[in-house]
């Protein structure tokens, strides 16, 4: 039943046996994108006690799913899963590979990219396929989008954030194979995962916030900062944050909006003190209202949003935080 | 062919010293300017950051970079706080006159500590009677034995306060014509640091006076040939003294056009930034020109310094320029900046107070003018 | 003694990159005067071995592949403490995806020789993929541990490194030689310092060809990238922001007001 086009293949992820978000999202485009090749969706899901969980897989889309289940894969370990995937990739011959850009994905994705010696694109924020069946993956840069492409090598390599592509209907009713995968033995142990440790964050979730609040370099100090974090609080909202204020040490990587952080799609989104470089911007998916403070009227940031505030942020937002307040407590009373 | 370009380590200099002023004294420049004080964390910093040592010879502890490197640290530490390059400029012409006229024994006693800044320094002359006339200073030594006693008052001494290790110019008691200059420091008894001057700009750099009262001094803290002092003083003070007002002035141009650009761009008027306006441009180009000018004429004074040229009269042509300029600047700046340019939360209401304090420091433009009048009918 | 590479890359300096943008009719960048400064992530990772030097007998290569212009952030790293460096530079190199430049440096890292730990920033300002560093210890088949954001145990042969993970981190233990990829959380890195600066006079930066590879032409640059960036499109906006005027006040208020009327207050 093998076509002579290869199969789209998807690099499932699961954390404490729970398929994430952005392993059905990528199943869901993997779908189309096989669907127009005319070639089957493939997906591998290595873990512990992950027998149903692959069953999900081939509920989202998938058609095969090579599943290793072993107490050795509970955790992501990288010579195991690079090597396993790798030799299979060998076997197989896939034409395109899929891999969420989490932290796992974004180790082991260039791994096996550079064994198999071929290309991967890095955060595409579109996939599609151009007139000669190739995988065309749209990033974006300098204002605009490049589109990527892997013209020779196969598979076709590349890593998506969660949030991208919508999550398909998963249908019960689907029927696929399961195919076991054996641990190797001889495998080689240089490295080897020791513990995994998972903190409660505080806040507001971004990914699922109806409010989301950015801030941006504009923030100029931890100070100015930590008044863009008391304007999230006042309208419990997420914190997000540009690059740029990841690099200055006020936000946490993991608050990061945007091509290589987190995708939102927020009733509200309320830019501060960020210039809407496009590598931010493409992390909020149709927000149904955009406001931008920015203290350059000439910020690129104020043709992307629906209202634009042009003064100091550091001025501006204790300013709006005072008038938020008043309209709460006049709430309250009235 | 003359070359105007800065070597690949000077450009590496200039970052560094912008690294250093953003990272370590920006943060206290709010501080400095509420409590007027010089900040413990800054002279720190600037020690450990080997900003003292940029003059010293390597032989007595220091980097032995010399003039241009100095220009360059200075114009990058004004831009973010003229009252720190101004105390950095002056701990420089305190070292000076030990480097230039100081024993062995005195270079070896001062120059390492001076340079890793854990010893602080100015130099003395001015006094009520005198400063840009340095011979009407009444501050006076006669000799005892092989000791010299000082008795008088200086007035409006940088560092005065935080200097340990101070030069002071000193007339003799019986003929006005010879001078001498000490190496005073914190271990001897009969001098204090007294009244404390609150200035209109650059707080956070201390200025205030210094009384000598019995002052003995052993003859080893001599610098140069006894009598021969106000050469020792004025060698100083005309090259390092002047160049480092030079250096001030610059980073006030830069941090005066900077912030009148990211303002226009910000200010709204007529649908517009006001950048879009010919006269907020006009006086945009009138700021670029001067400091543009201005650099030419300090790094080429600079220049001559580090060839170990006389550079006193070229230095007397960039501190008028480039002092007057940075007043303009800062006029322009907090004209541009309107109704904000009279808020303190606003840099540039301090650009403009700084600016004041700039023209008197190392000889008015007045004086400059005398300077250079001389040098021209010389 | 060990031997740690560090890896760097001159990019445009990140204060000043939004200034490159596409020309939306002639599709070619428009790119201003932008200076090559040391990838900020890298930073983190020449801090990484610096301190270890402190510590320990440890000499520090630093290896760069770029234009001749990134001679001067080899330099830089010299001056912040580096032992040496390398510059791969030639034309053939140009235009090279992460995996033609994980190949050239990892044949440079070979060359080099001795090494016990190569550090690389995690991602780079500019292109933002975060492949070089892995690609180069798939490449030399060695361990990588990619997003390292703290060294818990750097012992002679073995490391024991937390790195990033989706809220946590996970604890490694690897055995040397390994690469390490490192997050901003790691450290801060110094800043230059003036006798820094002059003790990079005398340190030398080796430059070194394609020749001096000895690595066929198809392998690098162009030639050996697998990806090919096809098109480059502009974006049209479908937002053009309504600018509020007034006092600061009246602007609060009238934001205050639209958030009611979106239902967020």
């Amino acid at each position: 039943m093998e076509n002579s086009q290869g199969s789209v293949w998807v690099l499932a992820e699961q954390i404490d046996c729970q398929i994430l978000g952005v392993s059905f999202q990528l199943i869901g485009q993997a779908r189309k994108l096989a669907d127009e090749l005319g070639t089957s969706v493939e997906s591998v899901l290595l873990g512990d006690h992950i027998q149903e969980q692959a069953r999900l897989l081939i509920a989202a889309g998938a058609d095969k799913v090579y599943l290793g289940n072993s107490p050795q894969l509970e955790f992501y370990q990288p010579e195991i899963y690079c090597e396993m995937i790798v030799n299979l990739a060998r076997e197989r011959q896939p034409a395109i590979m899929l891999i969420g850009s989490t932290f796992m994905g974004r180790e082991l994705a260039p791994l096996v990219a550079a064994r198999l010696q071929t290309g991967l694109t890095a955060h595409c924020i579109d996939l599609v396929l151009d007139e000669n069946k190739i995988l065309d993956a749209k990033i974006p840069a300098y204002g605009g989008l490049l589109s990527i492409m892997c013209p020779q090598k196969r598979p076709q390599m590349a890593t998506v954030a969660q949030g991208v592509f919508p999550k398909p209907e998963l249908d019960e009713t689907r029927t696929g194979e399961i195919i076991p995968l054996d641990v190797p033995v001889d495998i080689s142990r240089r490295i080897q995962t020791l513990e995994v440790v998972r903190e409660a964050t505080d806040g507001v979730a971004l990914e699922s916030a109806p409010v989301v609040v950015a801030g941006g370099a504009g923030a100029g100090d931890p100070e100015g900062w930590s008044k863009i974090a008391d304007l999230a609080r006042a309208l419990n909202a997420a914190l997000g944050s540009t690059r740029p204020a990841v690099d200055e040490g006020w936000a946490d990587l993991e608050t990061m909006i945007g091509q290589s952080g987190k995708v939102v799609s927020p009733e509200l989104y309320i830019g501060v003190g960020l210039s809407g470089e496009q590598q931010h911007m493409v992390g909020i998916n149709n927000a149904q209202v955009m406001v931008a403070i920015n203290n350059d009227a000439k910020s690129p940031v104020f043709e992307q949003v629906d209202y634009g505030i042009v003064d100091d942020c550091r001025e501006f937002v204790p300013a709006l935080i005072k008038k938020i307040k008043e309209y709460q407590e006049k709430k309250v009373t009235c | 062919m003359i070359d105007f370009t800065f070597t690949e380590e000077q450009e590496m200099f200039r970052k560094a010293a912008s690294e250093f002023a953003e990272t370590s004294v920006a943060p206290h420049v709010a501080e400095m300017e509420k409590t007027g004080e010089v900040s413990d964390e800054v002279v720190k910093a600037l020690g450990e950051a080997e900003m003292m040592a940029l003059t010293i010879p390597e032989d007595f502890g220091g980097l032995g970079l010399g003039y241009t490197a100095r220009m360059i640290a200075l114009e990058e530490i004004s831009r973010i706080s003229v009252a720190t390059a101004m105390m950095l400029q002056v701990f420089a012409l305190g070292i000076e006159p030990i480097v230039q006229s100081g024993s062995d024994e005195l270079k070896k006693k001062y120059l390492p500590a001076l340079a890793k800044g854990e010893r602080l320094s100015t130099t003395a002359v001015t006094e009520a009677t005198g400063g840009s006339d340095p011979t009407g200073i009444r501050t006076s030594y006669k000799k005892d034995g092989d000791d010299f006693i000082v008795n008088g008052r200086k007035c409006f001494i940088t560092n005065s306060h935080i200097a340990d290790t101070i030069n002071i110019l000193t007339k003799s008691e019986d003929d006005p014509k010879l001078f001498c200059v000490f190496t005073i420091d914190r271990d001897m008894d009969g001098w204090r640091a007294t009244h404390k001057e609150h200035k209109v700009g650059m707080r956070g750099c201390n200025t205030g006076e210094l009384a000598f009262e019995n002052l003995r001094i052993p003859k080893s803290q001599l610098l140069g040939e006894e009598g021969k002092g106000l050469r020792v003083s004025m060698a100083a003070i005309g090259d390092v003294g002047r160049g480092g007002m030079v250096g001030c002035a610059l980073g006030l141009q830069v941090a005066c056009l900077e912030e009148s650009v990211k303002f226009a761009n910000e200010r709204i008027l007529y649908g517009k930034p006001i950048s879009a306006l010919p006269a907020i441009q006009n006086k945009l180009a009138e700021m670029k020109i001067e400091l543009e000018a201005g650099r030419l004429l300090a790094y080429r004074a600079a220049a001559l310094q580090d060839k170990g040229q006389r550079s006193s009269n070229e230095f007397a042509v960039a501190k008028y320029f480039t002092c007057e300029a940075a007043q303009k600047a800062a006029k322009m700046a907090v004209d541009i900046h309107g109704g904000y340019g009279c808020m303190e939360e606003y840099a540039v209401t301090r650009f403009l107070r700084d600016s004041f304090v700039l023209g008197p420091s190392a000889g008015t433009s007045d004086i400059m003018k005398v300077i250079i009048g001389r040098w021209v009918l010389a | 003694m060990l031997n740690i590479i560090v890896c760097v890359k001159a990019v445009p300096d990140p204060k000043e990159a939004c200034n490159i943008k596409i020309d939306p009719h002639s599709k070619t960048l428009m790119r201003c005067d932008v200076p090559l400064v040391v990838n900020p992530l890298d930073k983190n990772a020449m801090e990484a071995a610096l301190q270890l030097k402190e510590q320990f007998d440890v000499h520090i290569s630093v290896l760069s592949m770029g234009p001749p212009e990134a001679g001067n952030i080899v330099k830089e790293c010299l001056a912040l403490g580096a032992d040496q460096g390398f510059l791969l530079c030639d034309p053939a190199f140009g235009g090279a995806d992460a995996y033609a430049t994980a190949f050239t440096l990892a044949k440079g890292i070979e060359k080099i020789g001795a090494y016990d730990v190569i550090i690389c920033g995690m991602a780079s300002s500019d292109g933002s993929t975060e492949w070089v560093g892995p690609e180069i210890a798939a490449i030399l088949n060695i361990p990588v541990v990619t997003m390292v954001k703290e060294i818990v145990e750097s012992d002679r042969d073995r490391w024991k490194v937390k790195a990033s993970l989706e809220n946590g981190y996970r604890l490694m233990q690897v055995k040397l030689p390994a690469v390490f990829t490192v997050t901003r959380d790691l450290n801060t890195p110094r800043t230059l310092s003036f006798s820094g600066i002059i003790k990079a006079r005398t340190k030398e930066i080796t430059r070194w060809a394609i020749s001096d590879l000895g690595v066929p032409a198809e392998a690098v640059g162009l030639k050996g990238s697998p990806t090919i960036v096809s098109e480059l499109s502009s974006t049209e906006s479908k937002r053009e922001a309504e600018i509020i005027a007034g006092t600061r006040e009246e602007k609060a208020e009238f934001l205050v007001q639209k958030l009611a009327d979106v239902g967020v207050l």
